[in-house]
């Protein structure tokens, strides 16, 4: 068994890699609110990239919203069988 | 042309057709030798204007070197030597010889000073290519082949009649900055015959459908060029066409939203080259000297880390035989390199810093803030974490990770894997260092001479001072909400992890039209047709087909009357004169040299007598 498989196999390391993604996502959301006000300076030409955190939030709401528009342009349009062009 | 002046083009492309003449390592080691020398061409060729040819009183420029051709002359010589690393393995002179012209005919774009040599190397792009997709001899790839050929034959027209058009207006075949010819039909021909290789929607079908039928290793030499030549000429004649902004940024959202639907790895991959091609557009189009270097920067970095992820997906293409995600799963198990060298591809693409993507797309993406076109950045934003989701989250998790298949592979050949190495190393060098890469970038606070009277490849500074691009990607604001924006597509992806199951589909695109649409088009032409036959035909048959048919029964009775005897006459006169040939070929050596010896004394008596 490999390096990789058992850390992804065992319940218990899973967990403790799990734990480490959200301790990550916190550590990274807190940079970038905290770290432009010790250190200021950095050029922004749009007024919305000096929102806080504003990286981290865009994310995800950009994540979320292309899943579900996607999703739903698909189902209602774009995605046929494979056998589409086949006859 | 010059001795001192060697294409390196015509050098892929001749230097191509050795490779079926050598057998084993031998083989092997032209393959490897013919884009090496193309590249050390490339890298020790002396910039300005050569290979100047003058054919029916017009002047053929096959070798303007400047920064910004050299830049894209460098990428696609590198690929090509990385590509046949890749293919090394392949037992198929006919891949490897139209792969090499392929990138021949890419380096002749990118070198190409006018538009009749840049009509020419564009066609044959089109024309070898498509033997990489045929080579895989599945019906389906046929199929493709013959659909990519169709459209890639009426950009080529669009491009000829644009530049026809062109040539009629201004009087000149030189390829510039078409600043000067905004709005005439012969600009807009061009444009779209550029627009149709660089795969802007709706000119895009033809990428999603063709790349992935390709052969595992000719769809990697398919990443690099076509899209990319267009990107570059895209740059040489339309920088700062305001309409490329908004295609660009659509084009960067469309490959997204078709890749969260994609079942097909390569075609999920496929898709985000478009959406990739979209930042380098939108790039040419916002036009200052930043988006350009960044069009230019991201073209490099792109083929290199795509090139990389077509090569990871091949690779497991190659041992499983299966693309199919919903096939895939649990692989991580037995082929982790593939996966390690698969990821530093997914890093690159999808900008985490560090890595090559990241110095590039950004100066796309800054461009767009300091022209503060705050739609743009939004949408290029949010493609970036799209392009996160799919190849460096989805397509991994189904490839490699997700619900075991049960498929017990094995890592790839070892020259795939070296390929891979030889990209990731290339993509994780640029990232940490980027200043090798920038500083060879083309616009550096000059600007292309748009003015067609003065020299090929000339450069001339028309920007005030304190403008110049000195720009640096690796500011802390720029690090924490690039990191930030990925850390948290990651986290919506593991929530709506269940909503991303690829299900066994395929996606209506642009290509129904030619390949559905065709048949509507006979039902509305039913009528036509019917007129055709009777009426057409009638007139076809008394003027066209009696007439040939008459000529053609003549010839035919000259050919058996005259020809056929004269070809008997021939056949008998040789076989008679054989018979007495035969006599003197006994096969034994002492007769011939009696022979020889006789010959020599001849010779002998008749150089005397002649003293």
């Amino acid at each position: 068994m490999s390096f990789l498989e058992r850390q992804l196999e065992d319940p218990v390391r899973f967990a403790r890699i799990k734990r480490g993604f959200y301790v990550f996502l916190a550590v990274v959301i807190a940079a970038e609110i905290v770290l432009p006000l010790v250190f200021p300076g950095d050029p922004h030409h749009l007024g919305f990239e000096s929102f806080p955190a504003f990286g981290s939030l865009y994310g995800l709401i950009s994540c979320v919203a292309i899943i579900v528009l996607s999703k739903l342009i698909g189902v209602v349009w774009l995605m046929k069988r494979e056998d589409h062009y086949d006859d | 042309m010059t001795i001192e002046w060697v294409h390196p083009g015509l050098l892929l492309i001749f230097g191509a057709w050795v490779i079926p003449f050598l057998k084993g390592p031998l083989k092997r080691v032209a393959m490897l030798a013919i884009p090496s020398a193309a590249l050390i061409v490339c890298i020790l060729m002396d910039q300005g204007t050569h290979g100047v040819v003058s054919v029916a009183g017009q002047k053929l420029v096959f070798g303007r070197v400047d920064d910004l051709s050299l830049i894209f002359s460098y990428v696609f010589s590198i690929i090509a030597l990385v590509g046949m690393v890749y293919a090394l393995h392949v037992d198929d002179d006919t891949q490897h010889v139209s792969a090499l012209i392929y990138a021949g005919a890419a380096l002749g774009v990118t070198f190409a000073g006018d538009f009749l040599s840049l009509y020419i190397f564009w066609e044959l792009m089109a024309i070898s290519s498509v033997f990489l997709v045929w080579r895989r001899r599945d019906r389906s790839a046929v199929a493709a082949g013959f659909r990519y050929l169709l459209v890639h034959v009426v950009g080529g027209l669009f491009l000829l009649a644009g530049i026809v058009i062109q040539w009629s207006q201004t009087g000149s075949f030189e390829f510039v900055d078409l600043e000067g010819s905004v709005g005439t039909v012969g600009w807009a021909f061009i444009l779209v015959a550029f627009l149709v290789n660089a795969a802007v929607p709706p000119f895009s079908a033809w990428l999603p459908d063709a790349y992935p039928e390709a052969t595992v290793t000719g769809a990697v030499f398919m990443t690099a060029f076509t899209t990319k030549s267009a990107v570059y000429c895209l740059i040489r004649g339309f920088p700062g066409t305001d309409l490329l902004i908004w295609l660009g940024a659509a084009m960067a959202l469309y490959g997204v939203v078709y890749a969260v639907l994609e079942n097909d790895a390569r075609r999920l991959l496929a898709y985000h080259i478009i959406s990739q091609v979209g930042y380098m557009v939108c790039g040419v189009g916002i036009g200052t000297e930043l988006a350009l270097n960044g069009a230019s920067a991201h073209a490099f970095a792109h083929i290199l880390y795509k090139a990389l992820l077509f090569m990871g997906a091949g690779a497991v293409m190659q041992v499983t035989g299966r693309r199919k995600l919903t096939e895939m799963g649990g692989l991580y198990k037995t082929m982790p390199i593939t996966l390690g060298l698969y990821m530093i591809g997914a890093f690159a693409i999808s900008a985490v810093p560090l890595f090559s993507g990241f110095v590039s797309k950004s100066m796309i993406v800054s461009a767009a803030g300091e022209e503060h076109l705050s739609g743009i950045f939004l949408a290029l934003t949010l493609a970036s974490a799209g392009t996160f989701l799919h190849t460096g989250l989805k397509l991994p998790y189904y490839m490699f990770f997700g619900k075991d298949s049960g498929v017990r592979a094995q890592e790839p050949p070892r020259n795939m894997l070296v390929a891979m190495a030889l990209a990731a190393v290339a993509c994780t060098v640029i990232g940490v260092f980027p200043s090798l890469l920038y500083d060879h970038l083309p616009f550096d606070a000059e600007r292309l001479d748009a003015h067609p009277g003065s020299a090929h490849g000339s450069w001339k500074t028309e920007y005030p001072a304190g403008q110049e691009a000195e720009y640096s990607p690796y500011t802390l604001g720029h690090v924490t909400a690039t990191l930030g924006m990925l850390a948290f597509t990651a986290w919506g992806f593991f929530l709506l992890l269940k909503h991303l199951d690829p299900k066994p589909t395929i996606s209506l695109d642009t290509d129904w039209f030619y390949r559905r649409g065709t048949g509507l088009v006979a039902r509305l032409l039913g009528p036509l047709a019917h007129l055709e036959r009777n009426f057409i035909g009638e007139i076809y048959e008394s003027v066209i087909r009696r007439p040939v048919l008459g000529l053609a029964h003549l010839v035919g009775r000259f050919e058996r009357t005259v020809v056929d005897r004269a070809v008997a006459a021939v056949g008998r006169w040789t076989q008679s004169l054989s018979g007495v040939l035969k006599t003197m070929a006994s096969g034994h050596a002492q007769h011939y040299a009696l022979i020889m010896a006789a010959g020599l004394l001849v010779l002998l008596a008749l150089a005397v007598m002649s003293l």
